[in-house]
């Protein structure tokens, strides 16, 4: 179990070209279910699940969002329920539901490639289109999209940097 | 007449195209205020790339290879951390495709 989940972890990737092959209504129900297990504080539930597979509003969403370089053939969009975070007293500083983004979006594309499926996040698209396009209630936000597929041949290369720090010098033991 | 419209120039957008092309350039002004500045260049090549893709179908002979040069120039996840003297060159390198296209476009090449 453990060198499975491990073996998942390291094989995961973005997948930023997809065929137009439709993703299944029992795999996206898959990936919903184990957005239920991630790690979120609190177990407030404060984030929304959208999902969108219908290929004209998959264009529009596609449209407002700049960094969608992949065609999806469907779509989670991970929203945070503002007005339930101020209900609670966060203050819209807190970083807490962003971080809990964080964790779901992880849990999907790990999920996504467990069941076979090629995904990526986007969180280059305007907040104030998708929340239209998507007609979202007042308060709730947009803040990531999980873009998902079936992953094609031939994919645009990773996104590479020149120079960063090595791995190792960015991790601390104990005191510095 | 000059020479661009020696050949005849047809349109090579449709509105569904022009619409798409649109919202992206203005959201893409939106999400930039947010972005690290090194996706700056990244989203205008994609603007032109996507650009590029949609005119090809319809374009005349002439263009054709400008646009597929414009496609190819530059990959869609290339930033000039990963690179950044050989960026700058490939973007120079495409400026440079532009300017030919122009030049023999507009009868530059020609005595006045």
């Amino acid at each position: 179990m453990t060198d499975a989940v491990l073996q998942a972890i390291r094989t995961r990737r973005v997948v930023r070209a997809l065929t137009d092959a439709p993703v299944g209504h029992d795999q996206l129900r898959t990936l919903l279910d184990s957005a239920r297990y991630a790690p979120h504080a609190g177990n407030r539930r404060l984030h929304r699940y959208v999902v969108v597979t219908r290929p004209s509003l998959l264009r529009a969403v596609r449209m407002v969002s700049p960094g969608m370089l992949q065609r999806p053939a469907a779509a989670i969009v991970v929203c945070v329920d503002w007005a339930q975070v101020h209900s609670y007293g966060f203050s819209t500083a807190n970083p807490g539901p962003y971080i809990d983004v964080g964790t779901a979006a992880a849990t999907l594309l790990l999920a996504a490639h467990s069941t076979g499926l090629g995904a990526g996040p986007v969180t280059s698209f305007s907040r104030a289109a998708l929340a239209t396009i998507l007609n979202l209630p007042t308060g709730v936000r947009p803040e990531l999209i999980i873009c998902l597929g079936h992953a094609a041949a031939g994919q645009p290369p990773a996104v590479r940097r020149r120079g960063g720090p090595r791995w190792d010098d960015l991790i601390q033991w104990e005191r510095g | 007449m000059t020479p661009e419209t020696e050949e005849k120039s047809g349109r090579v957008l449709d509105e569904g195209d022009g619409v798409e092309l649109l919202a992206y350039l203005v959201t893409a002004a939106r999400t930039q205020l947010d972005e690290a500045a090194e996706y700056a260049p990244m989203r205008l090549l994609t603007a032109a790339r996507r650009l590029a893709e949609m005119a090809e179908p319809n374009a005349s002979a002439r263009l054709r290879p400008l646009l597929r040069d414009i496609r190819q120039g530059c990959s869609e996840t290339a930033v000039q951390a990963g690179d950044p003297a050989g960026y700058v060159e490939r973007l120079d390198a495409l400026c440079r495709t532009v300017a030919e296209y122009l030049v023999r476009s507009l009868g530059l090449d020609r005595s006045p």
